[in-house]
Formats: C-alpha cells, sequence, structure tokens
C-alpha cells in the first residue's frame, strides 16, 4: 500500500515537472536543464549513441548494398544476355545495356530445353515426391519424437548417418539395385529410367536431404505442449488419430515450410537424376546438357562449333528459364521461407 | 467414460499388432528378437473377450510398439535405399569390380583398392588436402559473415523486407546446376569456356568496382590480393544463405526484456552484441558450423567428389568406393572433432 503510494506521489511529480516544461519554459530551455542535471558518462554516451544513429545506417546502406549486388549480379547478367542478339557477346562496348534487343535466343532456348514438356515433367516428379516425402518424413520425425522404444538412441545415430553421408557413396550400390529390382531368384523388374526411383524413396522417408527433414519434424513435434495429445488420449483417440486429429493441424505451417523447401531440392537436383535417368528429362538435366542439346536440336548437326563467348547467351537463358519457376515462387512464398524456419523447429 | 475407452483402443492395439506383426515378420527380421515378448500378449487382446484386457499390456510397451509402427516406414526405406547400399559400396571398396553386361563381378582383394587411392592415384591424395584447407579456412569466414548479416538484416530499416529477399535467394539457388553455370564450373559437360565463366563473373566484377572508384594505380600484389578476396566474397556469399537464416531465427528469440536491461546500464552496440547476442546465438553456431562443413563436403562442386564420379564414370567402382570412404571417414572424424570443441564454448540457457 506504502509503496503504491509513494510510486504515485513519484508520477505525479513527474507530471507537475512536465507540465512545468511544457508550459513554462521554451523546448530548448528544457533539454538544457536535462543535460544540465546529466553526468559526464551519460553525456558521452549519449553523444556516441547519436554519432552512431546517424553514421550507421549510411554503412548498413553500403555493405547491403554492396554484398546484395554479388547476390544480384549473376541475375541481372542472366536477364541482360538472355535479351540481346549473340553477335553482342563479341561486341566490347557492351557489358549490360545489349545493343540489339531479340526474343529470339529465349525461344531458341526453349526449344532446345524442351522446355514446356520437361517443365511438365518436373513438376509433377518434384511436387508429388515432395508432397509424399514431406508426409513420411513427418509420421517418422513424430515417431521419434514421442515415443520410447528399444533402440530408439541406434536408430537416431542412423538418421544422423543419412545426414552425413554424401549421396555420391551410395548412388552406386543403388544404381544396381534399381536395376535389378526385386527379388533375386524370383522376379527382377528394370526399374531405371522409371519415375518410381525417385518415388519409392521419398515415400520411405529416404528421398533427397530426408535425414534432414526428419530431424526437422522431430524438433519441432518435441516443441509442441505434449498436454494436446494427452488430451486427445484421454477423449479416446489411439496414437495414429491423434497424430492425424491433433499433431498434423498444429504443424501446418511447418509443413508447407518444409514441403516448399523440399520441392527446391528437387528441383535443383541433378546428382541423383543423373544416376538413375536416362530418358526422362528434368529442367535441370537439361539445363546441365544444354550445350549438346543446342548442337542437336538448333542446328542438325553435334560437330557444330560454336564460339564459347557466344554459347554464353543461351546458357544463361537456359539458367534464367530454369530458375524461373521456382524465383515465382519465391516471390509469392517468401514468408514461408522465411518466417517458416523459426516456426518449424530447427530453432529448438 | 468407461464404456466408451475400451472400444477404440482395443481396436487400435488390435490393428496395430496386426499390422507391426506383418512387418516383422516380413520385413524387418533384424527386430525380431526384441519384440517377441512384447508380440504375445497383443494377440491375446484382440481376442473375442470384451474385457478390457488390453491392460494387460504395460502402457509402455504399447506405446513402443506405437513408436515402432511410426518409424517402420522409414525402417523399411532406410534399409532397401540407405544401409544395404551402404554396406554394399562398403564391400566393393575391398573388391575389384568388373563391369560385364548382364552382372557385376568381385573378387576380394583385401585393403589393396585403399593403398592404391592413397599411393597410387596421382590427384587424390591433393584434392583431398586442398578440400580440408579450403573447408578449414571458409568455413569461420562463413559463420562470422553470416552472422554479421543476419545482426544487420535483423535491424529495422526501410527496405528491410526486399534486403532480406535478396540475401536468402542463395538458398533456393545455390543447391542447383545454376549456381554452378554462374561459378564458372561446368566441367560436367566438359565445356571448354570455363575459365571465361570464372573471370566474367568474379574478377572482373571487382575490376569494375575499382574503376568505378577511380582507383587504378595498385600494385600488382594489392590486386591479386583483392581479386582472391572478391572470388571468395563470391562464394562465401552465396552459401551462407540457410546459415543467415537460422541466425536469424536466433537473434529474434532473444527476449526484448534483455535488450532494455542493456539500454538501462548504458552499454554500447558492441558490448551488447558480446555480452548478450553472442551468448544467445551460440547454440546456432553449432548448428551452423556442422551444417557448413557437410554443406561444403557433400557439395557436388567439390573437387574430391568430381573425382570420386570420374572414377565411377570410368567403371572403376572399386576404386571410387575406397575414395568415398577415406573421405567419408576423414568427414566424420572431422565433424566430431569439430563438435567436441565447440561445444565447451557453447551457452545454454537454462530453462
Amino acid at each position: 500500500m506504502s509503496e503504491n503510494t509513494s510510486i504515485n506521489a513519484a508520477g505525479e511529480a513527474v507530471v507537475k515537472a512536465e507540465h512545468e516544461i511544457g508550459s513554462g519554459m521554451s523546448k530548448k530551455e528544457a533539454k538544457r536543464i536535462r543535460m544540465e542535471t546529466m553526468s559526464r558518462e551519460e553525456l558521452a554516451y549519449l553523444r556516441r549513441k547519436s554519432i552512431a544513429e546517424k553514421v550507421w545506417p549510411f554503412f548498413r546502406f553500403v555493405i547491403l548494398f554492396g554484398l546484395g549486388f554479388v547476390i544480384m549480379y549473376p541475375l541481372i547478367y542472366m536477364v541482360s544476355c538472355t535479351f540481346r542478339e549473340r553477335s553482342d557477346m563479341n561486341d566490347p562496348t557492351v557489358m549490360w545495356i545489349p545493343r540489339h534487343y531479340t526474343l529470339s535466343i529465349i525461344k531458341e532456348t526453349i526449344q532446345a530445353m524442351d522446355f514446356w514438356k520437361t517443365l511438365r515433367t518436373t513438376l509433377v516428379l518434384n511436387i508429388g515426391c515432395s508432397l509424399v516425402q514431406v508426409i513420411s518424413c513427418a509420421i517418422t520425425g513424430y515417431g521419434f519424437a514421442r515415443f520410447k522404444f528399444k533402440g530408439k538412441n541406434l536408430l537416431f545415430g542412423i538418421v544422423i548417418m543419412m545426414i552425413l553421408v554424401p549421396t555420391q557413396v551410395i548412388s552406386l550400390p543403388l544404381y544396381v539395385q534399381f536395376r535389378y529390382f526385386g527379388i533375386r531368384g524370383l522376379f527382377t523388374v528394370n526399374l531405371i529410367d522409371n519415375m518410381l526411383t525417385m518415388y519409392l524413396p521419398a515415400l520411405t522417408a529416404n528421398g533427397i536431404r530426408s535425414g534432414l527433414m526428419i530431424l526437422i519434424f522431430r524438433q519441432f513435434f518435441k516443441g509442441l505442449p505434449r498436454e494436446l495429445e494427452d488430451a486427445a488420449y484421454i477423449d479416446g483417440c489411439g496414437p495414429f488419430k491423434t497424430f492425424i486429429r491433433v499433431m498434423v493441424p498444429n504443424a501446418a505451417s511447418s509443413f508447407l515450410t518444409v514441403f516448399l523447401f523440399s520441392v527446391v531440392w528437387y528441383w535443383n537436383d541433378y546428382y541423383v537424376s543423373t544416376t538413375f535417368f536416362t530418358n526422362t528429362k528434368t529442367v535441370a538435366l537439361m539445363l546441365t546438357n544444354l550445350d549438346s542439346e543446342l548442337k542437336i536440336r538448333l542446328f542438325n548437326d553435334p560437330t557444330v562449333q560454336i564460339s564459347p563467348r557466344e554459347e554464353i547467351v543461351w546458357k544463361e537463358a537456359g539458367c534464367l528459364l530454369s530458375i524461373a519457376p521456382i524465383l515465382v515462387m519465391y516471390t509469392f512464398l517468401q514468408k514461408y521461407f522465411t518466417e517458416g524456419i523459426e516456426r518449424s523447429g530447427l530453432v529448438a | 467414460m468407461a464404456k466408451k475407452r475400451p472400444d477404440p483402443e482395443i481396436e487400435a492395439a488390435k490393428e496395430k499388432a496386426a499390422q507391426m506383426k506383418a512387418e516383422i515378420g516380413t520385413e524387418l527380421p533384424p527386430l525380431k528378437a526384441g519384440d517377441t515378448p512384447s508380440e504375445e500378449p497383443v494377440p491375446a487382446a484382440a481376442a473375442p473377450a470384451k474385457e478390457p484386457k488390453h491392460s494387460k499390456l504395460p502402457y509402455e510397451k504399447r506405446k513402443a510398439l506405437y513408436g515402432y509402427g511410426f518409424i517402420a516406414l522409414w525402417m523399411v526405406g532406410t534399409l532397401l535405399f540407405f544401409l544395404i547400399p551402404l554396406v554394399t559400396s562398403l564391400y566393393y571398396s575391398f573388391c575389384d569390380v568388373q563391369v560385364n553386361p548382364g552382372s557385376l563381378d568381385t573378387k576380394w582383394v583385401g585393403l589393396q583398392k585403399y593403398s592404391d587411392v592413397l599411393t597410387v592415384d596421382p590427384n587424390y591424395t591433393d584434392y583431398l588436402g586442398d578440400m580440408l584447407l579450403e573447408t578449414l579456412w571458409k568455413t569461420p569466414l562463413v559463420l562470422i559473415f553470416s552472422l554479421f548479416i543476419a545482426v544487420i538484416l535483423n535491424q529495422k530499416f526501410k527496405g528491410r523486407v526486399l534486403a532480406r529477399a535478396i540475401f536468402f535467394l542463395p538458398v533456393i539457388i545455390a543447391t542447383g546446376p545454376v549456381y554452378r553455370i554462374i561459378n564458372g564450373d561446368m566441367s560436367s559437360t566438359g565445356n571448354t569456356g570455363a575459365a571465361q565463366f570464372s573471370t566474367m563473373f568474379s574478377t572482373d566484377l571487382i575490376g569494375e568496382l575499382m574503376n568505378f572508384l577511380g582507383i587504378y594505380g595498385l600494385s600488382d600484389n594489392m590486386g591479386t590480393v583483392i581479386s582472391t578476396v572478391a572470388d571468395n566474397i563470391f562464394g562465401i556469399v552465396w552459401s551462407s544463405g540457410i546459415q543467415i537464416l537460422l541466425f536469424l531465427a536466433a537473434l529474434q528469440n532473444i527476449p526484448p526484456s534483455a535488450r532494455e536491461a542493456v539500454q538501462m546500464e548504458g552499454a554500447t552496440a558492441w558490448e551488447y552484441f558480446w555480452k548478450i547476442t553472442f551468448p544467445y546465438v551460440s547454440p546456432f553456431i553449432l548448428a551452423n558450423l556442422i551444417f557448413t562443413v557437410i554443406d561444403s563436403f557433400t557439395s557436388p562442386m567439390n573437387s574430391v567428389m568430381n573425382r570420386i564420379l570420374d572414377m565411377k564414370n570410368d567403371w572403376k567402382f572399386g576404386e571410387a568406393s575406397a575414395m568415398a570412404w577415406i573421405y567419408f571417414i576423414i568427414v566424420l572424424a572431422a565433424i566430431g572433432l569439430v563438435t567436441a570443441i565447440v561445444n565447451k564454448f557453447i551457452y545454454y540457457e537454462v530453462d
């Protein structure tokens, strides 16, 4: 009680003082009085602070602009190359702004990459795999997060191993395995060049970077309060029903984030797909083989010589085409890429 | 309540038991031993008796069964698409592998492939050394840089959204073939113009900037230093997208009360960074460190990986596997060592 009154008294005094300052004196005067009552350290601190506040934004701008330029440079260059004629490549005066604008380069590149068909294949494959993989990884992650069972630590060690072992180590035996898929002696199928080589691992939580995804989901589910599930159990839900009805809705936004990342990883992958695909083409594969495709499809002649400098034009156009869909997605869903990470459990 | 409860639980247990049995019986032999005892009571509960017999199966055990149920899919996949190939690749590394149409013939040769790779192969050890050295100096730079950028991006200023969008761009581009092209590495397609790409994007960049600023008369020595830095700035900026993202998330977890307290005490931004920011983000330094190391070791851009690929394309599976395994063991050792050291300097907030 006494504390309260004293606080009130102090508050009144402040209000009174401010009132006096406001009415009786000019602002300058008030400032002067405040400055006089301060110690030397306080003044020094304020001075330092005000200098820093004025100078820092300038430095910040320079740093961000310079480094942002390093990131944007290749992208701007891509756009610049895509819409110029290839003779401009040999013109030393042309750096950024083309002398002759043209749409023919991008048209030729679309033709060489068989872009629309490739895009469709890639999208179906990516979205399908990502969807299946997110679901399977979420289930696995939940199992690791909330249940105690024998050998759990050992099994989780395997998940960590999945993150650490480079794909290159296992891709070769995997190739052989898919080539003769089935039970030895009974039946074998050749799965090479079949989309199942991507779908099957994704379905069983063993696709591209699935170790990382399991880890993310485990962390995320560990961070959710246990009371959620206990309530469901008491109401008579089994663990699977609880997972679907209670946990999944709570994890919706982190599902989306992980899904988006998964789409990006599948989109960018060319290592796994070169290993398993021969005729199936994804955008990333088309881009890596662009120069040979160019010669075959544009000039009908695999031996034609194009100067490497001129070839850059098509390459850059190819790059632009292959990142365009991802960039569009990124522009619209940027929020989920950047803010989702905080909620997705990597931070726990 | 008492009437309502048993039914769904028994149903679920029945289903689960059947499913588990099927899985354990057919696909997952290693689990059998551990699970036999708990397998017995479940069919008993599934018997026609209407009494809530599930109480016979201890709660803990039932939960364990569900746990296996949740990870069963992953276990099947891991066995097929991870463990078996992993062991096979280890086996190949001890063998002379002959590829014939229709089959792979293996002949056990012991450690010969390993000694061949380490002593006979002209490039492998060099690549390995370069790779390790590069990771050693690049990783700290990436970490410092990404923390620095994250601190800046965490401040309030105009155009912050745009700045963030730009700095996260590498996250979506840097894992793909586009990055290889802009980084001037087209070895996979045997492109002859590779040199031109790289000069265009790094050395030229700094030259332009120098000309722009009106600085011409630099000594050659200085020029090389600057262009090396520029080369690496490109690599560093482009490989720290995820790290910035993680650090930023960590920074946003710092309670505002900490900032207020520090302002009351009159600390400078510098002191604030070392006394508040740094301890709060230190657990993420470890996470980011491991991520960076793995990223640089497993990136398809690195020379060791390319050497392994070349070997594979020459159908020298034995050598390729041996190389991959030597490399992998070194990576594991490096990560283990780093984790052990860094763990000593980390501040964990006790809740």
